[in-house]
C-alpha cells in the first residue's frame, strides 16, 4: 500500500474513533468512499454506512446520532468498549496502566507527544491510529511496523470484536473495515 | 488529493491529539513540558491529602509514582487515624482510573431518561445552564431553583450559585442521615459539635449504629481499642450486626429505642444511681424529665421493646457503675421514626444523668478555634481561619418550601443549611407551596436517596432543568439535562477544613496527580466559572483555590508548607483536654444554649413541638405476615456512591434480604431463593439470606444496591433498591423516615 493511502486510512479511522466532531461528521461520505475504494469489504458494510448518511444528512442531527452511539460505546457510564488499550492489556480493567505508559514513551521516542488541547490519554484507539498516520506520512516504516506489532494489533484484536458486537451504526461497520484492513479478516 | 487535505487539516491541525516534538510531523506545536516530565521514569512522592470515598474526609497519604497514584495509606501524621484507611479509602486508584467515569460535560439530546447525550465544551454547558436558569428565574422567581448536595467542601462554591440567584431552597443530604442527631444536640447543648471519647469509655451502649460496617476510621479504631481494653459493649439492634457480634446483642423491636432510654432513666432515678451533682450544676429541666419517665418502668419498657425488664435494669446499673466513663452512643443515621430527634435528646439526657460530659470516656465539646477562645488558658491555641469576603447575597423573596425556620412549628428546629430534602419531590409534583422548576445537584443522588424512587423520577420529568455534577453517570445524572464531570479528590486541591476534636485540627485536601481525564474540573472551578457566566462573579472573589487557601490561612500565621509536609495542622504543644477531667465542678463555658446550661427541657423544642422533654410515641409494629424493613451500611460501600467503583463492586456486587430462620420457614424460603419484596405500592425482586441474626418481625438489606442507571455498568440492577420500597415520608423536623416501612415477602 502506498504511503499516502496508508496515511489516509489511518487518519480516517483515527477521525472516526475519536470523539464525534462536526468536520468528521460532515465529511463522513468521503471517508466511506475512501474505505470502499481501498479496503476489500462487503457491499453490505458500505451500504449500511451509506444508509446512515442518508438517514442522518450532514448537520446537527448526524452529530447527535454519532454522539448517541459514541457515548455508550466508548465514553461514559455503560461503556461497551472502553477505547483505552490499558483497560484490556494490563489485566486490571483500568486506564493509564503500563500499556499507556509504554505507548506514550514510544511516541516520545519517535518525536511526538500528546497535545494538551484535546486532553486524551495516549492509548486511546483514535490516538494510536493518528500516531500511525503520522509515521506513515513521514515514511517511518520501521517505527510504524514496530508500534503496530507491539501495541496496535494486540489492542485491535480485543477491542474490534467488542465494537463489532455492539452493532452500533457507523462504529461497528468502521470496526469491521478496520478488522479487514489490519487483521486481515472480516 | 482533496480528501487527504481534509483529513490532514482535521486531524493535524487544531483538532489533532499528537503534536510533534521536533518537527517530524505536520504539527509544530511545542509539547506540553508537564507531559514530557511525566514520561521520565521513576519519580516517587507522597502527597498528604484527605479521602473522599465517604463524607468523613480521613487524612491520607497518597503514594505517587511517575505521576500515577499507586497506593493510598492513612496519614501517619494523624494519631487519631494512625496511618490507617478503610477498604473504600484503599480503592481510590480504582475510581481514579476507571474508564466509566464521566469525562466531558454533556447535554441531553434524547428524551429525559433515554440516556442520549452529546459532549459539549464547558462554555457551552455553562451557557446552556445559565440561559435555562435565567428563564426559570424570570418566569417563576429565584426560589423556583432548588439545590442539593451530599455535604462537603464543594458547598462553599455550589451553594453560592443558589444564594446568588436568591433561592432559599438549598438542601444537604443530612435529613436522610444524621440530622435528627444534629437537632438533638443543638437543642440540648446549643451546638452539634459534640464528640464521644469511645477509646476511653468503660461501658458502651450502642443504639442501632454499626461502627464496624458504617466505618468512620478514627471512631471505629477508638471503639476497637476500647473493646480490646475490656470495655463492655451492649448493642440495641433488631439485627445481629458485625458490631453486635463483638458485644451483647439486644434484639430490640424497631422504633422502641426511646422506651428503652426512658426506662433506663426511670431505673437511674428510682435507684438513685444518676449523677445528681452534675444534673444540678449543669442542666435545666430535669424535674420535667423525671416526671415524664416516672411511669416508664422496666416492666412497661419490656412490653414495648421486647427486651426483658431484668436486662433493662441490669444495663442501667452497669452504666451507672461505670459512670462517668460510660457512654450511650448518640447514633449516626438517625432516621428511625418521625420524632427521632427526641430519641437523640433522650440518649443525651441519660448520658448527662451519668455525668459523662467533658470527662475521659464520655462526651466532649469539640475544641475548635472558635470554642477555645472561651477557655482563657487555651485561647492562645485558637487560630481562626480567615473569611472569604464577598458581597451579601440577595434576600430570598419567599420562605423555604419545607418550612424550615418557621417559628412555632417543628421545622423551626431544622438546620437552615440542611433542610428537609425529601420535600423537593413533593413540591415539584404538587407545586405547593410554590413551583420548583430547576434542580441543581452536586455529588448527591436523589433518585436513590430520597424515599420512593418512582416518585422522584416522576418529579424529575416535571422540571425545566436538572443539572447533575458527579464522577459517574449516576441514577440522577442519567435523567439530567446537563451532566458536569467533577474530577476526583485525588485530582484537586480544596479549601482548608476543620477536623477538630480534643484539640484544633485543620486538614487540606491536596491534588496528588493531574486530572486523568483533562476535561474534568474541581467543584470550586466549575461553580466559579458558572457564576461568572451568570454575572455573579462578585460572589467568587478569589482567583483560584490557592488564593482561597491563602486567604484562609493569612490571619492564622499557619504556613501552607505545614500541609505539604504533614497534611494537617494541630497546635504545637497543646494536649487534649476535657474541661472536667481534673475539676468535676469546672465551669462549662463552651455551652452555647441560651440558658448556658444543658437543656434537658428545651424552650425551643417546647415552642416547636409542645414537648420540651422527650415524650414516648408508640409506633405501629408489623402485623401478621408483615416485616419491618430496615437497612444499613456495609464496610466496602458508601451510601449510593461507590457501587460502581471496580474494586469495591468486586468486593460486594449485590445485597440480599436478611430474614429470620423461623419466618423463612413459614414462607418456605431458604438462603439463595429468589423472592419478591412487596411494600404494597411497589415490589422488588431479591434474594433471601436466611439467618438467626435478625428479629422474626424484621427484614434487612444493605443500602445503595439495585441502581437504575443503565450506564452504571457494574452496579446496574444488581440487588435490592431499598429506596424503591421506602416511601418519601418526612418526620417532624423534616428527617426522612426509613425504619417504618412494612413489607411482605414471598417466593418468586
Amino acid at each position: 500500500m502506498e504511503q499516502e493511502t496508508a496515511e489516509e486510512l489511518y487518519l480516517s479511522f483515527a477521525g472516526i474513533f475519536q470523539r464525534p466532531r462536526p468536520d468528521i461528521a460532515r465529511h463522513l461520505e468521503e471517508l466511506i468512499d475512501l474505505w470502499a475504494q481501498e479496503i476489500p469489504s462487503s457491499e453490505k458494510v458500505i451500504g449500511e454506512l451509506r444508509d446512515f448518511c442518508r438517514a442522518f444528512p450532514a448537520g446537527e442531527a448526524r452529530e447527535n446520532a454519532l454522539w448517541g452511539e459514541y457515548i455508550p460505546l466508548f465514553e461514559t457510564g455503560h461503556v461497551e468498549a472502553p477505547p483505552y488499550a490499558s483497560v484490556y492489556l494490563d489485566g486490571e480493567g483500568l486506564v493509564l496502566g503500563r500499556e499507556a505508559e509504554e505507548v506514550r514513551n514510544f511516541y516520545l521516542s519517535s518525536g511526538y507527544g500528546l497535545g494538551s488541547e484535546q486532553g486524551e490519554l495516549p492509548d486511546h484507539l483514535g490516538v494510536e491510529l493518528e500516531f500511525l498516520a503520522l509515521l506513515a506520512g513521514t515514511g517511518s516504516w520501521d517505527a510504524a511496523q514496530s508500534f503496530r506489532q507491539k501495541h496496535l494489533l494486540p489492542f485491535l484484536r480485543v477491542i474490534l470484536p467488542k465494537i463489532r458486537a455492539t452493532e452500533r451504526p457507523v462504529y461497528s461497520q468502521a470496526a469491521e473495515l478496520l478488522t479487514s484492513w489490519q487483521l486481515g479478516q472480516c | 488529493m482533496q480528501r487527504r487535505q481534509f483529513l490532514k487539516g482535521a486531524l493535524y491541525g487544531t483538532g489533532g491529539t499528537l503534536v510533534a516534538l521536533s518537527g517530524l510531523g505536520a504539527a509544530t506545536t511545542a509539547l506540553n513540558p508537564r507531559r514530557v516530565a511525566a514520561a521520565v521514569p521513576v519519580s516517587r512522592k507522597t502527597v498528604y491529602s484527605s479521602c473522599e470515598m465517604c463524607r468523613n474526609q480521613c487524612p491520607i497519604a497518597v503514594k505517587v509514582e511517575n505521576g500515577k497514584v499507586v497506593k493510598i495509606d492513612g496519614n501517619p501524621n494523624d494519631s487519631a487515624f494512625g496511618g490507617v484507611i478503610c477498604a473504600r479509602g484503599n480503592s481510590g486508584p480504582s475510581l481514579l482510573y476507571d474508564p466509566e467515569r464521566i469525562k466531558k460535560p454533556m447535554i441531553r439530546t434524547g428524551e429525559r431518561g433515554s440516556g442520549k447525550f452529546k459532549e459539549v465544551s464547558w462554555d457551552e454547558a455553562y451557557t446552556y445552564i445559565a440561559q435555562k436558569l435565567k428563564a426559570v428565574q424570570e418566569q417563576y422567581g429565584g426560589e423556583a431553583v432548588a439545590q442539593t448536595s451530599h455535604i462537603g467542601p464543594y458547598d462553599a462554591f455550589f451553594q453560592t450559585i443558589g444564594k446568588a440567584i436568591g433561592s432559599p431552597n438549598l438542601f444537604s443530604h443530612e435529613a436522610t442521615c444524621p440530622m435528627a442527631r444534629i437537632i438533638g444536640l443543638n437543642t440540648t447543648f446549643g451546638t452539634a459539635a459534640i464528640n464521644a471519647d469511645y477509646a476511653n469509655t468503660k461501658y458502651l451502649l450502642v443504639v442501632g449504629r454499626n461502627f464496624f460496617e458504617g466505618i468512620h476510621v478514627a471512631q471505629t479504631r477508638a471503639v476497637a481499642k476500647a473493646l480490646s481494653q475490656g470495655t463492655k459493649m451492649v448493642v440495641l439492634d433488631p439485627r445481629f450486626s458485625v458490631l453486635a457480634a463483638k458485644g451483647e446483642w439486644l434484639p430490640i423491636k424497631g422504633t422502641t429505642d426511646l422506651a428503652f432510654m426512658m426506662a433506663l432513666a426511670n431505673v437511674l432515678i428510682d435507684e438513685k444511681l444518676y449523677d445528681e451533682e452534675f444534673i444540678k450544676q449543669y442542666t435545666v429541666g430535669f424535674d420535667k424529665w423525671a416526671a415524664q419517665v416516672k411511669d416508664k418502668t422496666p416492666a412497661w419498657a419490656a412490653k414495648e421493646t421486647g427486651i426483658s425488664q431484668d436486662t433493662i435494669i441490669r444495663v442501667a446499673r452497669e452504666l451507672a457503675q461505670a459512670k462517668p466513663h460510660s457512654l450511650i452512643e448518640y447514633g449516626w443515621r438517625t432516621t428511625f421514626t418521625a420524632d427521632d430527634f427526641q430519641l437523640r435528646r433522650a440518649i443525651m439526657i441519660v448520658n448527662m444523668m451519668l455525668g459523662n460530659f467533658e470527662v475521659p470516656g464520655g462526651y466532649y465539646q469539640v475544641k475548635d478555634a472558635g470554642s477555645l477562645k472561651k477557655v482563657p488558658a487555651m485561647a492562645a491555641y485558637a487560630k481562626k481561619l480567615g473569611p472569604i469576603k464577598a458581597p451579601s447575597f440577595p434576600k430570598p423573596k419567599k420562605g423555604r418550601i419545607d418550612g424550615t425556620g418557621e417559628k412555632g412549628t417543628p421545622r423551626q428546629l431544622t438546620p437552615i443549611a440542611d433542610g428537609a430534602v425529601g420535600q423537593i419531590t413533593e413540591t415539584i409534583l404538587t407545586g405547593k407551596p410554590y413551583p420548583i422548576k430547576a434542580w441543581l445537584v452536586h455529588r448527591f443522588n436523589p433518585v436513590m436517596s430520597i424515599g420512593d424512587t418512582e416518585k422522584t423520577l416522576a418529579a424529575i420529568k416535571r422540571l425545566d432543568l436538572l443539572v447533575t455534577c458527579d464522577l459517574y453517570m449516576s441514577d440522577t445524572a442519567y435523567y439530567s439535562d446537563v451532566v458536569l464531570p467533577e474530577c476526583t479528590y485525588l485530582e484537586r486541591t480544596e479549601q482548608v477544613f476543620d477536623m477538630s476534636g480534643l484539640t484544633p485540627k485543620y486538614v487540606l485536601r491536596q491534588q496528588a496527580v493531574d486530572p486523568v481525564y483533562p476535561d474534568t474540573k474541581p467543584a470550586w472551578q466549575i461553580y466559579k466559572e458558572l457564576g461568572e457566566k451568570m454575572g455573579y462573579g462578585q460572589y467568587f472573589p478569589y482567583k483560584d483555590i490557592d488564593d482561597y487557601v491563602e486567604r484562609q490561612l493569612a490571619p492564622t500565621g499557619i504556613s501552607r508548607k505545614v500541609f505539604a509536609k504533614k497534611g494537617l495542622w494541630t497546635p504545637a504543644g497543646m494536649k487534649p483536654f476535657y474541661v472536667r477531667s481534673s475539676d468535676a465542678k469546672a465551669s462549662l463555658t463552651l455551652l452555647a444554649t441560651k440558658s448556658k446550661k444543658i437543656e434537658i427541657f428545651s424552650d425551643a423544642v417546647q415552642e416547636a413541638t409542645g414537648d420540651g422533654v422527650p415524650v414516648y410515641v408508640q409506633y405501629p409494629q408489623p402485623g401478621e405476615g408483615e416485616f419491618r424493613l430496615i437497612e444499613g451500611k456495609v464496610a466496602v460501600h458508601t451510601n449510593v456512591g461507590t457501587h460502581n467503583v471496580p474494586v469495591l463492586h468486586e468486593l460486594m456486587p449485590e445485597n440480599t434480604l436478611w430474614i429470620n430462620a423461623k419466618s423463612a420457614a413459614k414462607l418456605g424460603l431458604k438462603t439463595g431463593d429468589a423472592i419478591v419484596i412487596s411494600a404494597g405500592k411497589y415490589e422488588h425482586k431479591g434474594t433471601a439470606n436466611v439467618t438467626e441474626g435478625i428479629r422474626p418481625d424484621t427484614v434487612f438489606c444493605y443500602h445503595g444496591f439495585g441502581q437504575i442507571s443503565p450506564q452504571l455498568t457494574r452496579a446496574f440492577g444488581k440487588g435490592i433498591n431499598d429506596n424503591k420500597l421506602i416511601p418519601d415520608q418526612l418526620g417532624l423536623v423534616g428527617n426522612s423516615i426509613t425504619s417504618m416501612t412494612f413489607v411482605k415477602v414471598r417466593k418468586a
